[in-house]
């Protein structure tokens, strides 16, 4: 007694897509014969062609048929042998490689403010960002961003987030870039100058605003897009929590010894080709200067893009505000200082790009953060982006930052460039 | 009298909120309320709507003379896909770049992979053009095949009965109106698709001979019998070099050809150019059915992309 390999479904299965598949190879040999002009079709070529429909629409009710049987997400697989399936989607983790590296000149000692930004005259490898992600189940995501520097590797996003939860709510828990603004939930790569904005760096952090922690959105049911967003991080570190605890971790006591961010995004299509997303955030926790000090920052951001859906150019053009105020309560007083940078990018096609950024932050002689900023400082650079394809950049960009407690403005050149490899995600609005 | 004045308005004041009650309830509970679908393109909306009928609600995401590679991922998308019982798109990596992110950010879990209403056209179609070997260097080459299946009404025809099985799944109601009428199509298309590669065939080799700018008609090609030496591209998505543009001239003129075809959302300096150097003609094939504005059907499509082609090759 000898088994057949096939059980009685795939059989079933087998036969469905011989029956489908028999019509077109049957029309291949009317596709060759390309020299017979219409007008000598005889008629009984015309009836053996009537007769091959009429086999067709049998085989197509068949198919119908059969479709209507078995399981709809296996019939498809039999109808056309998917090239993917050598690929199963199950476990197609997503992995990308994105190198950032850049030559910088500085005409005195320079006070970047990024983590990755380039720092002093010479070579910099900026960062080499390993980016991972896959669907957990029907349930979960998991996104990664590993970061390998100089220093090390560092974790600068891991995450699980909830795919579909119920009545528009959306979770994340692990470490995150916190909703604080617009370019702080962003990655280097996706920026569109060399280095991080001065606000973000002086009043967030050199690495941004980010924690351990969780969050929860609600896409709220308006005719627009809303969505609120509220997360709970942890409040030490100096590299992503500098206005609150920084350096110094006095533990969690109480639920507000966390940092709690709050925001509304908002999104308004005015014409098809032009949008605009506003954003309100606010950041609260506490700081390291006392016992019972707090620190709030308010933040506003304004993204305007027009982008002709119909230009062969694929042009853009985006304009960005992001403007924040930081409240810290010191020993004996209240210390106030505000940050802001506005920005103009233009994508001329998908080739060539160029854009305009302004970024100031307030100083003054009682910081106790940057003991050296006892003024305000102005930076103003411009940048010219040349990518071959989207997968690789060369972006050089100038800058003339004056911070007023300096007799000189630093000049910077940097030229920087970008490789990235693997499948990575799309990136958000 | 003031009394009976206010005794009336407070009659009318009932009967105002009678009727308004009735309309609640009309408006909240609707003879048959349509399955809200959202397509990533034109094309699968007219294919859809074709099928469907009026059991379903059909929005695009992009329009037919945008670039389907190329979408803003606005969030104004999020919305509409939060909203949507079913989701169809066109597979293949031709969404890659912008469909992933309105998903995960819409929250619905129908149209989150392996959702109710999740429906991946191209696992339905004859795929051409997949390559497992490929590398960027080659270009944006999308490993699994050539996306641009609908171009083929033979591929629509299959999409067409796999769409019939699905809505007939979500609106179980309508089963048997929505297989037959997936049938119907199918069979509209394959006569169609029939009949006008018999009408291409009647053209002269040289009139069949064509210079296409993107990778993205291949379908069209094997469907109407063409020949294509070249592309405008040596690369796909990535614009033509000098070098690569004067082997395109020379091919055009070695071979006589007349013809450049290219979708809307390409650029036509270089077709323009081309073809006025070899006196030549730029066919500016139509990227997807006009369905937001004109509602027009995919077999309408179809057909009126086809003898507008065919008008120009006969010329």
């Amino acid at each position: 007694m000898t088994y057949l390999p096939i059980s009685f479904r795939q059989g079933l299965l087998l036969s469905c897509s011989l029956v489908l598949s028999q019509p077109s190879s049957a029309a291949e040999p009317a596709a060759e014969a390309t020299e017979v002009p219409e007008a000598t079709v005889t008629q009984a070529t015309q009836d053996s062609e009537l007769q091959g429909l009429v086999d067709r629409v049998k085989a197509l009710e068949d198919t119908v048929e059969l479709m209507s049987t078995v399981q709809p997400s296996q019939a498809p697989a039999t109808v056309a042998p998917a090239p993917t399936a050598a690929r199963p989607e199950a476990s197609n983790l997503d992995v990308a490689l994105i190198l950032d590296a850049a030559v910088a000149w500085f005409s005195q000692e320079s006070l970047q403010t990024g983590a990755h930004d380039p720092s002093d005259t010479g070579f910099h490898l900026q960062q080499l960002e390993m980016s991972l992600g896959e669907n957990v189940d029907h349930i979960f995501e998991l996104r990664a961003n590993l970061v390998f520097s100089a220093l090390g590797v560092e974790v600068e996003e891991a995450y699980g987030r909830t795919l579909a939860l119920p009545g528009g709510f959306q979770v994340r828990a692990g470490q995150f870039l916190t909703p604080m603004g617009r370019l702080n939930l962003t990655h280097p790569h996706t920026w569109s100058f060399v280095d991080q904005p001065l606000v973000n760096g002086t009043l967030l952090g050199s690495e941004g605003s980010r924690g351990s922690g969780v969050e929860v959105s609600w896409l709220t049911p308006l005719p627009w897009y809303a969505d609120v967003v509220v997360s709970a991080t942890d409040p030490a570190g100096e590299c992503c929590a500098r206005s609150f605890m920084s350096g110094d971790d006095l533990g969690v006591r109480t639920p507000l010894d966390f940092v709690y961010t709050l925001g509304l995004r908002q999104f308004f299509e005015l014409t098809n080709d032009l949008g605009l997303a506003w954003g309100l955030t606010t950041q609260q926790g506490p700081n390291s200067t006392g016992n019972g000090n707090r620190t709030e920052i308010y933040g506003t951001d304004l993204y305007l893009r027009w982008r002709p859906a119909s230009a062969t150019s694929r042009m853009a053009v985006s304009w960005t505000l992001e403007g924040m105020m930081r409240r810290r309560q010191i020993p004996g007083g209240l210390r106030v200082d505000t940050g802001a940078y506005t920005q103009l990018v233009w994508n001329l096609n998908p080739t060539w790009e160029t854009g305009l950024r302004y970024g100031y932050v307030s100083g003054s002689p009682e910081d106790d953060l940057i003991p050296e900023a006892t003024d305000d400082r102005h930076r103003v650079s411009g940048q010219v982006t040349y990518r071959p394809s989207h997968f690789s950049r060369l972006r050089l960009q100038g800058s003339r930052d004056n911070p007023l407690y300096r007799d000189e403005p630093i000049w910077v050149g940097m030229l920087a460039v970008e490789f990235l490899v693997g499948a990575h995600g799309a990136h958000s609005y | 009298m003031v009394r009976f004045a206010f005794v009336h308005s407070f009659d009318r004041l009932l009967g105002t909120a009678r009727v308004m009650t009735v309309l609640l309830l009309l408006a909240s509970f609707p003879a048959q309320a349509a399955l809200k679908v959202v397509t990533t393109t034109p094309d699968l909306a007219a294919l859809v709507a074709e099928v469907g009928g009026d059991h379903v609600d059909v929005i695009t995401m992009s329009r037919p003379d945008q670039d389907p590679h190329y979408v803003d991922p606005k969030p104004s998308l999020v919305v509409d896909l939060a909203r949507a019982d079913m989701l169809v798109f066109n597979g293949l990596e031709l969404e890659i770049g912008w469909l992933p992110p309105l998903q995960v950010n819409c929250r619905n879990a129908a149209v989150q992979k392996g959702g109710t209403g999740y429906f991946d056209a191209s696992r339905y179609v004859k795929v051409m053009e997949a390559n497992r070997e490929a590398n960027r260097a080659m270009g944006d080459i999308h490993p699994g095949g050539n996306p641009h299946y609908l171009y083929d009404p033979r591929e629509g025809a299959k999409v067409a009965i796999a769409l019939g099985a699905k809505l007939a799944e979500l609106i179980p109601d309508q089963r048997s109106f929505l297989l037959e009428n997936a049938k119907k199509t199918a069979e509209k298309l394959e006569t169609m698709a029939e009949r006008e590669a018999e009408r291409f065939r009647s053209l002269s080799a040289d009139q069949r001979r064509v210079i296409t700018y993107h990778r993205s008609l291949v379908y069209v090609i094997d469907w109407l019998g063409l020949e294509r030496p070249m592309n405008v591209e040596a690369r796909p998505g990535v614009a033509p070099t000098p070098s690569h543009v004067a082997r395109v001239l020379n091919t055009m003129r070695r071979q006589k050809i007349k013809t450049i075809v290219q979708e809307r959302h390409y650029p036509t300096t270089t077709s323009n150019t081309l073809a006025r150097m070899v006196k030549a003609k730029v066919v500016v094939y139509p990227g997807g059915a006009s369905f937001a504005d004109k509602k027009e059907l995919y077999s309408q499509r179809i057909q009126r992309t086809a003898e507008a082609l065919y008008g120009s090759l006969a010329r």
